[in-house]
């Protein structure tokens, strides 16, 4: 199992030109969709958005981790994305967001590698140096290498 | 050194849960206390907290937006917030684990009944996996008993094709599985999934070898240690791993277990059970009234507990076997502690409270049901003299039901079961068996109670 399953080039935008904590799920959940992970968009877009409704997903850091999990999924994945200015996600910590992951898993989808992954990446994500990384990186490879070395 | 223990859980268990773990993870080590967290998310549960690292905690840290079973930290400083302050303060919390002042009273009492438990755990190990299978069972038993006493009702002997056969077969089939499930849960319990095939299939061997319900006990622990041995011992290559639940570990266990049971174990079993059943039917009267008085007073010494569970059952795999009589016996032995606490309410009402004289209508019902259980309370309040007058008041009622060769072909439901025609034989004798038992455990407690 390796990452590249997981994202591609098409999911990862550096950076994300958005205004808004929903615009930038949208946009992120649309590249989802055109790499053919998502086969029902506005059932994952509002499986995500009720997950923001139950508690921000803005888990401080400047980091959200927006995600669902849907049957309009096909297979697990991630986009991840850098934003051109800071997004107010609601956070945890107050800050607004400045780049996010997004995590879509299948409806029927316990316990596998994929997951694993997600959750390595989970715990990562609280380490400032692996932070740094992401936000110091300058394209969609140097994500992908960061991302295959850490987790 | 304090040790902390933490969980986390988050509802879609994908993110927050192990986040937060890390930072609390990251947290603790920085100030360089040992913690231990357990992780509730979508992969399960992992790194699991024992019951013996609770009791050597500090204090515990429920970072949670969902159940984490928490009944299990009843006692300790528990500190509870949202999963999102696990991520966002896991140093303040730490802290404030910390500082908690750690009952030591209630801790220890934690930690003694943690060791009472974990050894109690080591002695019944086999009766837990043997009532595990037993409870699997009896519903199959409960509803195919009765099923065949109700085909009665259409005569003794069915045509084929006739209603009556119908339910027969209805009944047949499920009491037919009995052993079978026995045995298969017993295995269960014992290796778990792998455990059930290995199981079920020496249950049905046993039942057709006829080595019946004590040879489908013996292949339900074969069958279950056999394939935990092997979950446990079968070493493969990396690459094969993913054989071995899904090929490896059946059919070995299954071939185990299916040749042990046709070449070495079935014959002797069956033997002893042929043995057993031939001795139970020309048993004499005499050794056949103390059979049923030592079941009576076993259905009446904890009520619903071991020994009660361990004559039931006997009674209930021989009457898998065709043999009626002991069940007879148990089912009488079972009716009569309720029904005697009652008549005693009804004959001195002033040795009792209010709430006894009530407690005594409610276990009138549940002793025609044949649930022993009604007379709990009464037992429970003053065990030293209730249980005896329970055990000998049963233990009359068994040995009078062997005594007049009562035979019962269901294997409950109390008065109910008597109004069915044929399901009972000498159904006047026995309830008079019922009756004087219920009597003589009436008049003992009475006498020995204290009045009020």
């Amino acid at each position: 199992m390796n990452i590249h399953e997981l994202l591609n080039h098409g999911t990862i935008m550096l950076p994300l030109d958005v205004d808004t904590r929903e615009d930038a799920i949208r946009q992120m959940a649309a590249s989802l969709e055109r790499s053919g992970s998502i086969t029902h968009l506005d059932a994952y877009i509002e499986a995500v958005l009720r997950r923001e409704q139950q508690s921000s997903t803005g888990i401080g850091f400047g980091v959200a981790i927006p995600h669902g999990k849907s049957a309009g999924v096909s297979k697990a994945s991630l986009a991840f994305a850098r934003f051109n200015k800071s997004i107010d996600w609601d956070s945890l910590d107050g800050s607004p967001a400045t780049m996010a992951f997004m995590i879509a898993v299948p409806e029927a989808n316990v316990g596998n590698e994929h997951l694993q992954i997600l959750v390595a990446l989970s715990r990562k994500l609280i380490h400032e140096d692996f932070r740094q990384q992401l936000t110091d990186a300058q394209t969609p490879d140097e994500i992908i290498e960061i991302l295959a070395k850490n987790i | 050194m304090k040790k902390l223990l933490a969980v986390t859980a988050c509802p879609t268990g994908i993110a927050h849960t192990y986040m937060a773990a890390e930072s609390l993870q990251k947290a603790a080590k920085d100030k360089n206390i040992p913690i231990k967290i357990e992780t509730r998310g979508a992969v399960g549960v992992e790194n699991e907290i024992t019951p013996q690292e609770i009791a050597e905690a500090h204090a515990i840290i429920i970072a949670a937006d969902t159940d984490v079973d928490e009944g299990r930290f009843a006692g300790k400083p528990v500190i509870k917030v949202p999963v999102a302050q696990g991520i966002k303060i896991p140093s303040e919390l730490i802290d404030r684990a910390l500082a908690k002042e750690a009952s030591t009273e209630f801790s220890q009492k934690v930690q003694a009944n943690e060791t009472n438990q974990s050894s109690a755990k080591k002695q019944n190990v086999v009766y837990r996996h043997l009532m595990n299978g037993v409870s699997h069972m009896l519903p199959l038993v409960v509803a195919g008993g009765l099923i065949i006493a109700i085909s009665f009702i259409f005569g003794i002997t069915h045509e084929e094709g006739t209603f009556g056969a119908q339910l027969g077969k209805i009944g047949g089939s499920a009491m037919g599985l009995m052993v079978t499930v026995l045995s298969g849960y017993i295995a269960f319990s014992i290796a778990g999934k792998p455990g059930l095939a290995p199981g079920l299939v020496g249950g049905v061997l046993s039942t057709s070898m006829g080595a019946g319900f004590i040879g489908g006990i013996l292949a339900g622990f074969i069958a279950g240690y056999a394939a935990k041995w092997l979950i446990q011992n079968i070493k493969l290559p990396k690459n094969f791993e993913g054989l071995k639940p899904i090929l490896i570990v059946p059919l070995l266990s299954v071939l185990i277990i299916g040749l042990l049971m046709i070449y070495v174990i079935g014959e002797p079993i069956k033997a002893l059970m042929d043995g057993l059943t031939t001795w139970l039917g020309s048993m004499g009267s005499a050794n056949k009234i103390v059979l049923g008085a030592v079941l009576g007073a076993m259905m009446a010494l904890d009520m619903g507990g071991p020994f009660n569970k361990t004559a039931y059952t006997f009674a209930v795999g021989l009457l898998g076997s065709g043999v009626y009589g002991p069940i007879a016996a148990v089912m009488a032995a079972g009716m009569t502690p309720p029904l005697g606490v009652w008549l005693a309410t009804m004959i001195a009402p002033k040795k009792f409270t209010d709430e006894e004289r009530q407690a005594g209508k409610v276990a009138s019902i549940l002793g025609l049901s044949f649930i022993t259980e009604g007379a709990i309370p009464f037992g429970a309040s003053d065990p030293l003299r209730m249980i005896p007058s329970f055990m000998i008041g049963s233990a009359v009622a068994g040995g009078l039901t062997m005594l007049f060769d009562v035979m019962l072909r269901a294997p409950h439901g109390g008065l109910f079961v008597l109004l069915i025609p044929n399901a009972v034989s000498n159904v006047l004798m026995y309830m008079l068996a019922i009756v004087i038992g219920t009597v003589v455990t009436a008049l003992l407690v009475n006498l020995l109670k204290r009045t009020k």
